[in-house]
């Protein structure tokens, strides 16, 4: 749990983070990689709307100008994560960049899972429900996201701001 | 800390039409509270993209988790724009607008 001393995921060493998953979660993590790149490819999923937001909430011309703008870098983005997250799933360590992409993908799949479930700041977890499976893997992204910003923390440069 | 520079006489600044953006009312880019995504998530985007310090990152959090938004920068309308497209790529909810 977050708070708690011991990473079960993520641990920093030196300049790079050392990944302490077991292997079913490395091959759960990659096919969930694989998963997501069908569903960004696909381009239609309701599921999608939160990793495309708007810009301008007051101004759809504009905002419809900035979504054109961006889709595709935004795509492409989440495209490259997929892609590092699949090629370093059974490493041992990763670097600055490679933690990076593990933490988009991980953010991405909360946002999709999260939309998926229509998640409000009040919900329980209910073990009988019929989406408990996929609030039990919301939970386990969202401790590994946790844990990849503590180690994500440490390779920060110096802020510039107060 | 530097001193900074040493302070020089610079001519008055012509406003001519090509400077008109510059007098255009800045824009803001404001993060909006969601459900989903995590307080530390957030402010560890807020000190990766913007330098803040740990206080300061965790502040605007707390402001966006707690009031529901908070103004995390600002600049003419291309930085602003850029700065929203940063925000959407970390998956925060982020949106601009001028300031009023």
């Amino acid at each position: 749990m977050p708070g708690s001393d011991k990473p079960v995921a993520f641990e920093r060493s030196e300049n790079r983070t050392r990944i302490l998953l077991g292997w079913e979660e490395r091959e759960l993590i990659a096919d969930l990689a694989g998963q997501f790149r069908s569903v960004l490819a696909e381009d239609t999923s309701p599921d999608l709307c939160r990793l495309y937001p708007t810009a301008y909430p007051d101004d759809a011309d504009k905002d419809s100008e900035y979504a054109s703008l961006v889709h595709e870098d935004l795509l492409r983005s989440r495209l490259d994560a997929v892609e590092t997250v699949e090629a370093t799933a059974q490493a041992d360590s990763i670097d600055a960049d490679e933690l990076a992409a593990w933490m988009a993908l991980l953010s991405s799949l909360r946002l999709l899972l999260g939309t998926r479930l229509d998640i409000s700041e009040e919900d329980g977890f209910d073990p009988d429900a019929a989406d408990a499976p996929t609030r039990a893997l919301l939970a386990w992204l969202g401790l590994l996201l946790e844990e990849s910003v503590a180690a994500a923390t440490a390779h920060l440069p110096p802020h510039t701001h107060q | 800390m530097s001193p900074g520079p040493t302070p020089v006489e610079v001519d008055k600044p012509d406003l001519g039409s090509d400077e008109e953006i510059d007098l255009e009312r800045p824009w803001i880019v404001l993060v909006w509270n969601d459900p989903i995504n995590l307080m530390s998530y957030v402010s560890f985007v807020f000190q990766k993209l913007f330098g803040y310090s740990p206080e300061k990152a965790d502040e605007l959090m707390l402001d966006v988790h707690h009031k529901g938004r908070a103004v995390v920068s600002n600049g003419n309308r291309e930085k602003a724009e850029l700065d929203v497209f940063r925000l959407h790529e970390h998956g925060l909810w982020a949106t601009m607008q001028q300031d009023t």
